[in-house]
């Protein structure tokens, strides 16, 4: 991220050395990185600024530096030209600095050519661990850290050193512009420094945290959690009013960051936090301040998320082949490295592959830098997000399902029947990660489209000889095809309810729904689970269906329903649960007094054979016109 | 999880006596044997019944106590403890009432068995299982059939070894699935099953699964009967086996060749012996 100025040396340096002549005797000026110092709302920075105004960074790297084996350092080029290996230690990740690479390791910190890896100069550290490095094309400004303190070093391109400045604040990533450098510090302010005398000529203080001043696309920026751009209203930035963007607050995979703070050391290896990365690219000079394409990214391991920078909504979803460990966001996409070695470019707003390079060898980091370079267009636009979200949630990896749940939350949303597909097969397959199947189950209950697939999945079943492992999720399914009032649920859910592999809450959630959409076809069904479980329910979840079973069969037929469930009331072997909720029933569904009278109630439940053995009632269903006795039991 | 069913022994013994002489005085005359051991006599199960049909669950218990002790010559009494099985019972009740309905192994009790074999409870799934393999019947195969796709271990395994006890030869393609899952009673189940192919796709999973889940199977093919296997297909058997050439195959030959019946071919006990020879000394 770090770019340097190619152009305008000469008068950048004349204006420099104009600057530090007009500051040397300027007794308001702070004292380099002084604590006394009262904020001058801006003055001085916006001396700086309008002084800088023809010394912008230039656009011209477009870089991939990499890290393989121990000590092998690749620099793949964006664009044309050819990829070079350098050999150094390394104890820290190589930074891009404008035309430099700056490696440290071995005791030492060198300049790398980032056309062609040759070393530039190399200077002697200590130890001191690296923490950034700014270019300008003359000079490289490094910070190493000291402890609680600090190293600034200023190095010429012959690998002098113009300064050293040591300081007991933690300073941050800095930049270089016409030779002033910028130092964030304190997590709160950018000094400018005069790279020739080391004086610091202004001062900014940011409302934002900051800790890195970065090149980028010819701008200059400054932020940490976000971009805050160095244009003309940088001397507005203590009272909030500099050009400022950041990526909108929504949930993402993980804890991703958009900039790893400059005061944190980076290892030469990708861990983690590598695997979890937010990419946002500032607009450049357009006004207000945004985001490039409108869009950020964001990855998980092998996954890729496009979102739409002004609301966050999630625009696409890509599934690699492999870990991303690095990238960038560049013009009109975003450009990523995974550990196998592959440097691929995808589009901003299909997330398609546009450009793919392969850096030769499997890589253990990557670190992007792109001024001028613009992602092409994809040939195709891709499959739809639906299916997009179906490829990423149903690649079984433990280590994705944190992104996974997010997907699948984000799938619930979509008004697609393949979406509905989608959450059943993740709910349905005994290797999904358990909290995926939890999400999906709840995300199926509030589905109201995607019938014909909830009906496909019911008349599936358990079934070890077919390492059919895992049971439909047939209480969400029920929940859902009975809101819709499908005609068709009724005898799938019915056959269910008898299937022994379904969980107890699909049982509950099952009779639940029959209690609403059954028929008289279902009746067999509703009778031979009533008989079952009114003495045998396992738990309560059983017992509660029992009753809905009973309201089911009340509701379908009371003539034939009324005295198996009074008789079941009476019985003592009914279990008290299931008793409660059908004396409930009763109270609420007051007996017929005409016709139904002279048939008499038995005292004990009918000796129907079986529901297998007995075929169902040819007559219609009494459900078509609603009983008396349809109002839902009393819940208990 | 079950009820007491015990009765005191007297008690028991004088229900016995009572019942079975009930119907049948002329059984009286008989010597004393023991009532299972007998062929299914009439025996006047109305009292049994009506307890059944009491609805009092200590009546309940003490009618089906009543028909277990009699066993198969109550069989007729097998619709009435159906029956009580399909209004409902509380499960101590429903475990005892799937026992004695296997105890009286009528067939008609296969279908409300048939029923519990898909009860939510496993240790009811596990008795209705084993009563089904004692009642028989086209409804017990077909529940055993499905019974090996359940998710239980055990009821797998009853649901094998009990198509083989029920010789449901059409199960044979299922007992395969079942075996290739693990289930290692269907070996057995083959082994009294199969025809001569199914032996020998049997006696191909030699080396691949356990020997002696294998030749849990492959042991009644030798001892059936040569109306019902020819001796060419168990020689070909007797010739996999040989191949093996190790020394559990070694040791499974000799035990086969000591219990070889009087009857078998002069060819099977020549092969046996052959094989024996040609196993001995045969790797561990």
């Amino acid at each position: 991220m770090k770019t340097t100025t190619h152009k305008a040396l000469g008068a950048a340096l004349v204006l420099t050395s104009a600057l530090v002549q007009g500051c040397a005797s300027d007794p308001s000026r702070p004292k380099t990185f002084s604590t006394d110092w009262l904020d001058d709302g801006g003055r001085s920075i916006s001396e700086v600024q309008a002084r800088l105004r023809g010394a912008r960074p230039s656009a011209n790297v477009d870089l991939v530096v990499s890290v393989a084996g121990n000590d092998k350092i690749i620099g793949t080029p964006l664009g044309n030209g050819a990829q070079w290996t350098a050999t150094h230690a390394l104890d820290a990740r190589p930074i891009i600095a404008g035309g430099v690479v700056v490696v440290s390791g071995g005791n030492e910190v060198a300049a790398l050519d980032a056309t062609s890896g040759k070393k530039l100069w190399a200077r002697p550290t200590g130890g001191l661990p690296l923490l950034g490095a700014g270019d300008d094309g003359n000079v490289t400004a490094l910070s190493l850290s000291r402890g609680a303190g600090s190293t600034l070093l200023i190095v010429g391109r012959d690998g002098s050193v113009k300064r050293q400045l040591e300081t007991d604040k933690a300073i941050g990533d800095p930049e270089v512009v016409g030779g002033v450098v910028f130092v964030p510090w304190a997590n709160q302010y950018v000094s400018a420094l005069d790279a020739a005398t080391g004086d610091e000529i202004g001062r900014v203080t940011i409302r934002d945290k900051v800790s890195r001043a970065l090149a980028i696309g010819g701008t200059l920026y400054f932020g940490e959690l976000a971009y805050i751009r160095f244009d003309d209203k940088i001397g507005q930035a203590s009272r909030g009013g500099a050009s400022r963007v950041a990526i909108p607050s929504r949930e993402l995979p993980g804890t991703p960051r958009l900039l790893v703070p400059g005061t944190e050391k980076v290892p030469p290896v990708a861990n983690a936090r590598d695997r979890d990365r937010l990419f946002g690219r500032p607009s450049g000079d357009s006004t207000p301040l945004g985001i490039d394409s409108n869009r950020f990214y964001a990855s998980y391991y092998r996954l890729i998320f496009g979102f739409e920078s002004q609301r966050g909504h999630l625009a696409w979803v890509r599934t690699h082949a492999h870990d991303f460990i690095g990238g960038e966001a560049v013009g009109g996409g975003v450009v990523l490295c995974d550990d196998e070695g592959k440097i691929v470019v995808l589009d901003a707003q299909t997330g398609q592959v546009s450009m793919e390079k392969p850096i030769g060898e499997p890589i253990k980091s990557c670190v992007v830098h792109a001024d001028s370079f613009q992602a092409p267009k994809p040939a195709s636009p891709g499959p739809s997000l639906g299916q997009q979200i179906t490829d990423a949630v149903t690649v079984r990896e433990a280590t994705l399902a944190t992104a996974q749940r997010l997907l699948l939350r984000e799938l619930a949303t979509l008004e697609d029947d393949t979406a509905t597909k989608t959450l059943i097969d993740i709910a349905s397959d005994a290797r999904s990660v358990p909290v995926l199947v939890a999400d999906a189950r709840a995300a199926l209950a509030t589905r109201r489209n995607g019938a014909s697939h909830m009906l496909a999945a019911l008349a599936k079943h358990y079934d070890y000889l077919h390492d059919v492992l895992r049971s439909p999720p047939v209480g969400p399914l029920a929940d859902a095809l009975a809101a819709m009032k499908d005609p068709n649920a009724a005898p799938l859910v019915a056959a269910r309810l008898l299937d022994p592999q379904i969980t107890d809450d699909d049982v509950k959630r099952a009779a639940a729904a029959l209690a609403l959409i059954g028929t008289d076809k279902e009746m067999p069904q509703l009778k031979q689970f009533f008989a079952m479980y009114r003495g045998t329910a396992p738990t309560d979840e059983v017992a509660v269906a029992v009753g809905s079973v009973g309201e089911a069969m009340l509701r379908i037929n009371p003539k034939e329903a009324r005295p198996l469930v009074e008789a079941a009331v009476k019985d003592s072997m009914t279990v008290a649960v299931a008793r409660a909720r059908l004396e409930a029933l009763l109270a609420a569904t007051p007996e017929k007094p005409a016709a139904d009278k002279a048939d008499k109630p038995a005292d004990k439940p009918s000796a129907d054979k079986p529901a297998s053995e007995k075929p169902a009632a040819a007559k219609p269903a009494p459900a078509a016109k609603p009983a008396p006795a349809a109002k839902p039991a009393t819940k208990k | 999880m079950r009820a007491p069913t015990t009765l005191p022994t007297l008690r028991r013994v004088a229900l016995a006596l009572l019942l079975t002489c009930a119907g049948a005085s002329s059984a009286s005359a008989q010597p004393a044997k023991p009532p299972a051991a007998k062929p299914a006599a009439k025996t006047d199960v109305g009292p049994a019944v009506q307890k059944l049909k009491s609805g009092d669950e200590a009546q309940i218990r003490a009618g089906l106590d009543d028909l277990r002790i009699v066993g198969p010559a109550a069989a007729s009494a097998a619709p009435a403890v159906a029956d009580i099985l399909a209004r409902g019972l509380s499960e101590p009740l429903a475990h005892q009432a799937i026992d004695t309905l296997g105890d009286l192994e009528a067939s008609d009790g296969s279908a409300i068995l048939a029923q519990y074999a898909q009860h939510r409870t496993v240790a009811i799934r596990r008795a209705a299982i084993k009563a089904l393999t004692r009642t028989k019947g086209p409804a017990a195969a077909t529940a055993l059939r499905k019974a090996l796709g359940d998710s239980d271990a055990q009821v797998r395994g009853n649901a094998a070894a009990g198509l083989g006890a029920l010789k449901a030869k059409d199960a044979v393609p299922d007992l395969f699935a079942a075996l290739d899952h693990k289930v290692n009673e269907a070996a057995a189940s083959i082994g009294q099953l199969c025809n001569a192919e199914q032996c020998d796709q049997l006696a191909g999973k030699l080396g691949k699964l356990p020997f002696d889940v294998v030749t849990s199977g492959l042991e009644p093919v030798l001892f059936r009967p040569a109306s019902d296997m020819s001796d060419d297909a168990k020689i070909k058997l007797l010739g996999r086996l040989r191949e093996l050439g190790t020394g559990e195959a070694n040791r499974f030959l000799k035990d086969v060749e000591k219990r070889l019946p009087k009857e078998a071919s002069p060819r099977i006990r020549q092969a046996v012996e052959q094989a024996v020879k040609a196993t001995t000394g045969g790797s561990q």
